[in-house]
């Protein structure tokens, strides 16, 4: 018997939501039986106002065809039928945004160091992939009910490290943004993923969003208002950037007060990944030899971590999971994503 | 002054004479000149022309070449080469880059029922090439290979020798020129690119210092390349050789 493909194979369960360029269902592989997600991207209708197939699209197939780890998304198939473009996907059951914002859930510090802990391996990964993500923020932290944390969301990712490659300052949504890239940095390496995920760090201990700017100039005043204004020595070469604007001076705040649960060998993490000066931010294989991974208390085992209380509730309402599967579609082009702020 | 100019248009005439008549030449037989041409026309690095010729040569593989045309579907090929490779080229350039090719001396389209016809139908291909490649984008470029040989082999040279003959050249021109032919589907990317530089390297009577004291003299490519036997390499350089046996189209 002839194996099942393309919409034979994967027989819809649920219909999770859809957007302008995309539809997202839930579905079960009837080859494996596993429960897949899959994203179909409409090219029919826009082919003829589009340049041919979704770039984000292409770019995120092509990508994640290379990539194989446990703590990223796997793209388990691609298929076409008609003039749409299908890529399958793991199933995820909820994502970090809806955990730091359930108020049911209680984070403890075994749960932080866990989903740090996955989030690095992921991004270590990544990069010694020399792969950027660019848009790292919980939303795109995908969490799935054996508490496995895995990235998604590569549509904004690109490969880095050639010194000639002039690359786009408008990446990563704004609240997680590094202070090089408000400056129109277009030559930046992993510290802008590293500075991402000092800031998912926070908010994991905060439960709100550590720096919500309102606008690019509002964004670095939250940051300088917290980390002190940098001067031309703290951050030599700062003021060549094609952005730059003189900023009041800000006294740097102790990290303590702000984080007053936090124990010290968290703080350090933090600090160490919220560097102002880009080169002097830890890369993902120095933040995971740091003492806050190997002290006390050990990381949650997977099963143990928390899942929304309202998860199985949610399936039947239209999961708000369905918000962020479209906001992944919408984020297909940096423009769009630019105007929504 | 007259004589100068006389010169230089006859140059020019010929030049002119000897681009490619798309339109005249049977079948497939211009289709990765017309990759070239456009994509060299489109600003697109060579190894994403490269990448182009590759999804060409995939892409009717699996299909009959009577049941497409041929330059839409080269056209589609550079289109999906670009972006898979992070250069994208604009639909309405590429239409445009085609046509003009095609139609020499033929101004740009204007936005009508022609323009959009080209467009619709490029646009249709580029998704077709990419489910016949199973949306498979992630070929091993030869050209990394290449580089990275290259790089350690001038290392080995003593400058002066290296800089006495242009082998970084001959060996990328190998490579380039190789992608007109659909036998290089057949091998591996390392080995493709250890057969451009030992071919380069034959051509330009250059020998690798030290490798006559090996017991093999072709064993100095070991090192980059572990399984490709000598047959092997000299198979892979007669391909290559036979691209430019090719006869030239009537003109």
């Amino acid at each position: 018997m002839e194996e099942p493909t393309g919409t034979l194979r994967y027989e819809k369960i649920d219909f999770l939501g859809e957007g302008q360029f995309a539809t997202v269902y839930k579905a079960r592989d009837v080859k494996s039986d596993k429960i897949v997600a899959v994203k179909k991207i409409k090219i029919g209708s826009r082919m003829e106002a589009e340049d041919g197939i979704n770039r984000t699209a292409l770019r995120e197939i092509k990508l994640l065809q290379e990539l194989q780890h446990i703590n990223l998304i796997g793209l388990l198939d691609v298929f076409g039928q008609k003039s749409n473009v299908s890529l399958v996907f793991d199933f995820m059951d909820t994502d970090l945004e809806i955990i730091v914002k359930d108020s049911n859930i209680v984070l403890t510090p075994a749960n932080v160091k866990a989903y740090m802990i996955m989030t690095l391996k992921g991004l270590e990964y990544l990069h010694q992939n020399w792969i950027l993500h660019r848009d790292l923020k919980p939303n795109n932290l995908l969490i799935n009910r054996e508490g496995i944390l895995k990235i998604g969301d590569f549509g904004l990712a690109k490969a880095f490290g050639s010194p000639t490659r002039i690359n786009t300052h408008q990446v990563v949504t704004r609240w997680y943004r590094s202070p090089e890239l408000l400056f129109g940095a277009k030559q930046y390496g992993t510290g802008v993923d590293m500075w991402a995920v000092g800031c998912i760090l926070a908010e994991l201990l905060l439960r709100v969003p550590f720096l919500p700017g309102e606008t690019d100039l509002d964004q670095l005043s939250r940051i300088f208002q917290v980390f002190g204004t940098p001067t031309e020595e703290t951050w030599p070469g700062m003021k060549s950037l094609s952005d730059y604007v003189q900023y009041k001076h800000f006294p740097a705040q102790q990290l303590r007060h702000i984080f007053s649960a936090a124990s010290d060998d968290l703080l350090q993490l933090l600090d160490s990944l919220l560097s102002l000066y880009p080169p002097r931010r830890c890369d993902c294989t120095q933040a995971l030899q740091m003492p806050y991974f190997s002290n006390k208390p050990p990381p949650s085992m997977g099963p143990k971590l928390p899942m929304p209380t309202n998860l199985f509730k949610m399936e039947i309402e239209k999961p708000s999971l369905k918000r962020k599967l479209l906001d992944n579609i919408e984020g297909g082009s940096v423009a769009k994503k630019l105007l929504q702020f | 002054m007259k004589d100068v100019i006389d010169v230089m248009a006859l140059q020019s005439n010929r030049r002119e004479r000897r681009l490619a008549d798309y339109r005249s030449g049977p079948g497939h037989s211009l289709a990765t000149n017309f990759i070239f041409e456009c994509g060299i026309k489109l600003g697109l690095q060579p190894a994403t022309v490269a990448t182009a010729a590759i999804f060409y040569h995939k892409f009717f593989k699996e299909a009959d070449k009577n049941d497409y045309d041929c330059y839409v579907i080269c056209t589609a090929c550079l289109c999906a080469a670009g972006k898979s490779r992070d250069e994208p080229v604009r639909l309405r350039d590429a239409v445009n880059v085609a046509h003009n090719s095609i139609n020499r001396g033929a101004g740009p389209l204007e936005l009508g029922e022609e323009y959009w016809s080209w467009r619709g139908a490029v646009a249709q291909a580029e998704l077709l090439v990419l489910r016949l490649l199973g949306f498979n984008l992630d070929a091993p470029s030869p050209h990394r290979y290449l580089l990275h040989y290259l790089r350690s082999l001038q290392e080995w040279f003593p400058a002066s020798q290296w800089r006495s003959a242009p082998i970084a050249r001959t060996a990328m021109g190998f490579l380039q020129d190789y992608h007109h032919s659909p036998s290089i589907l057949d091998y591996r990317a390392p080995h493709i690119a250890v057969a451009c530089l030992t071919l380069a390297l034959h051509v330009l009577g250059v020998s690798v210092p030290l490798a006559s004291t090996l017991d093999d003299d072709a064993a100095w490519y070991s090192v980059f390349t572990k399984d490709l036997q000598k047959e092997k390499n000299w198979e892979i350089m007669e391909k290559i050789m036979q691209v430019y046996s090719k006869e030239p189209e009537p003109i």
